[in-house]
């Protein structure tokens, strides 16, 4: 019952002066808001990288000369590096006992032109006949260019959703004969639709035989090679990866205790540097929430002085009727954890509308997390009491006779 | 020490403030003796120390020194919250300015001294409507205080002094914010509560007041000046 009367005494002093009960809660609702709205949009990307680094398969690795880049430094050192070749390439496919599959991809960009239409930004791949085994690239419609196209050098190419459906609207295009960087090609096949993934299109590329590509394109631009390999199941890929390593080095003259000059990366590898990301931005939430709900709480201790000192002569009254030092702290500790949990709940709200609003407006799939909305009841709750606990230590504290004096 | 019968028993108390250096004895070895039913004025001038006898009778102060006993329960030596206790089953106070809670109802504000008592809703809920129609405000319980006349007010005031059936009526000036004859009416009421049992203890400066008591104790200067027996 008193506490009852508490919880609506406090909703009543919020409804009643509307414009200081936002002022008051505005530390409280920012801090709990951008807990909820960062953990629901943080949690969407983790969400989002991990669906899309399985496509790639948690057996398969790559390799190229870039490896993980964090620093200006390391870019510099990584472009110096020798090319990835075929021959390294084979030379996995011949020596690496874990390695189940083993094939290669190289990219660049360029225009794709079919008549008098064309796509510009297309990622050119050039790949081995069994790339559609190690990676997730799938042909829907015809074939992904063969071991048997790689042989002969053929002109044909395996085209992206995103390519056919601006191209060929509403028509077939197996046998059709496109043109990109100066070369004619045959379409012969059409990938399924993949998405897009950082809200790059995953299905804006052609794909045609790895030594096409290199009889063609490898002297004006060779942007990115990278061997590719399946392992038969996860406790091999860690083998095969070291069996890699020493082929690769020994290959590429790599003196003992120099670095490696390539970089091994997996969906679990990238999916570290991802959290990592991610980890620095949680840090950054809970700093930025932890500061809100700071001022947040000193705010609602100055209200609850004010509070305490405009209703002393109440607390003189129950004082006198025969409430004890513990029913007044109670009465007025519910009061300041209750204006503190409806600054916890509209922040909740206002973050999960911001949450919604990042799910909508773009491709992350960000969702509210329950953890997230329970902690930010436990934070906006704890707040009022450890802020609430001395104006209310000190409304306990008053001597009767003063308060009913007082006018 | 025998004290059959006797609700109210002080020994030789003394109430000393302390302001910097200079020491104020605003009560100077009062004793006083109240009997169960009895009414009794304690009456004097402004700074007589009335006020702050009244505080100490009402177990809102502890004396400095001297005993007292309030309903056989040696109350000078006890702690805030056993006092709070003691205010709370055994204390009814009725103030000059009513004291109510200002955005409460009448039959909340009545309630008040049942909710520190841990009585369950229903009880309080029963009980606070009896000590409103105690007063003949029934009627009018779900009204705050700035709905109800000065008269009506203080009678609210009255049925939440009497709700937790305490073992005395402490009245501060209970009709110093009234008119004349609504102060009457008020005065009538005590009479009334008085015939039915209560002891009644009227604080006031007003002779005409005091002298619907039984007995009349004058104060001056924190000491008792003399007593007066009413033949009403």
């Amino acid at each position: 019952m008193q506490f009852l009367e508490s919880i609506l005494q406090a909703l009543a002093s919020l409804k009643a002066n509307k414009l200081r009960s936002i002022l008051t809660l505005i530390g409280v609702i920012i801090g709990v808001m951008t807990v909820i709205a960062v953990a629901s949009i943080i949690a969407g990307m983790n969400r989002y990288v991990a669906d899309q680094l399985a496509q790639l398969g948690p057996t398969t690795f790559f390799i190229d000369k870039w490896g993980i880049i964090t620093s200006e430094d390391e870019w510099f050192k990584a472009m110096k590096r020798k090319e990835l070749t075929l021959e390294d390439m084979a030379a996995v496919r011949d020596y690496c006992e874990n390695c189940e599959k083993v094939g290669a991809m190289a990219q660049t960009m360029g225009r794709v032109k079919y008549g008098s239409q064309y796509v510009t930004d297309v990622e050119i791949h050039g790949a081995t006949g069994n790339i559609e085994e190690i990676t997730s690239v799938v042909a829907e419609h015809g074939y992904y260019p063969t071991d048997y196209d790689n042989e002969h050098r053929n002109q044909v190419a395996l085209i992206g959703w995103a390519v056919a459906d601006k191209l060929f609207p509403g028509l077939d295009p197996i046998g059709k004969r496109i043109n990109f960087l100066g070369h004619t090609f045959t379409v012969v096949g059409v990938a399924k639709k993949m998405g897009s993934f950082l809200g790059q299109s995953q299905d804006n590329f052609v794909a045609i035989p790895i030594t096409t590509y290199q009889k063609l394109y490898q002297k004006q631009r060779f942007d990115w090679f990278a061997i590719f390999i399946k392992s038969q199941d996860y406790q091999s890929m860690e083998k095969a990866k070291d069996e890699v390593r020493l082929i690769l080095r020994a290959r590429r003259h790599v003196p003992y205790k120099e670095d490696d000059d390539f970089g091994i990366q997996s969906s679990e590898s990238l999916m570290d540097l991802w959290r990592n990301f991610t980890g620095t931005a949680f840090l950054v939430m809970i700093g930025v929430s932890s500061i809100a709900l700071l001022v947040g709480g000193v705010v609602i201790m100055n209200i609850m002085f004010v509070s305490v000192k405009e209703r002393t002569k109440e607390i003189g009254i129950r004082k006198a009727m025969g409430a004890r030092k513990r029913n007044i702290l109670w009465q007025f500790l519910v009061e300041a954890t209750t204006i503190s949990l409806v600054g916890g709940i509209i922040g909740i709200i206002v973050g999960a509308v911001i949450g919604k609003i990042v799910d909508l407006t773009t491709p992350l799939p960000a969702t509210i997390e329950l953890w997230s909305v329970i902690a930010g009841i436990l934070v906006a709750g704890g707040i009022g009491l450890f802020f609430g606990i001395y104006p209310a230590m000190k409304a306990a504290r008053l001597d009767p006779v003063e308060a009913l004096r007082y006018e | 020490m025998n004290l059959d019968g006797i609700v109210i028993k002080t020994e030789n108390i003394w109430k000393i403030y302390e302001l910097g250096a200079e020491r104020i004895p605003a009560v100077q070895g009062i004793d006083l003796e109240v009997r169960r039913g009895e009414y009794v004025a304690i009456m004097g001038p402004s700074g007589s120390g009335k006020s702050t006898l009244m505080n100490l009778i009402g177990c809102l102060d502890t004396p400095t020194s001297g005993i007292y006993y309030l309903n056989q329960k040696l109350v000078s030596q006890m702690n805030d919250d056993d006092l709070a206790a003691i205010r709370n089953r055994e204390i009814g106070f009725v103030f000059q300015t009513f004291n109510l809670l200002p955005r409460a109802t009448a039959l909340h504000n009545v309630e008040l001294p049942l909710i520190y008592s841990g009585a369950k809703a229903e009880e309080r809920i029963e009980k606070a409507k009896g000590a409103l129609r105690m007063v003949d405000l029934e009627d009018r319980m779900s009204h705050k205080p700035n709905e109800l006349s000065g008269g009506q007010r203080q009678r609210v005031a009255i049925a939440r002094a009497l709700v937790n059936s305490p073992s005395i009526l402490l009245a501060d000036e209970p009709t110093g914010n009234l008119d004349t004859a609504t102060g009457n009416e008020i005065m009538k009421l005590f009479d009334r509560l008085h015939k039915q049992g209560n002891t009644v203890i009227l604080i006031t400066h007003e002779l005409d007041i005091a002298k619907y008591a039984d007995r009349i104790i004058h104060i001056r200067d924190g000491k008792i000046e003399r007593e007066e027996i009413i033949g009403n």
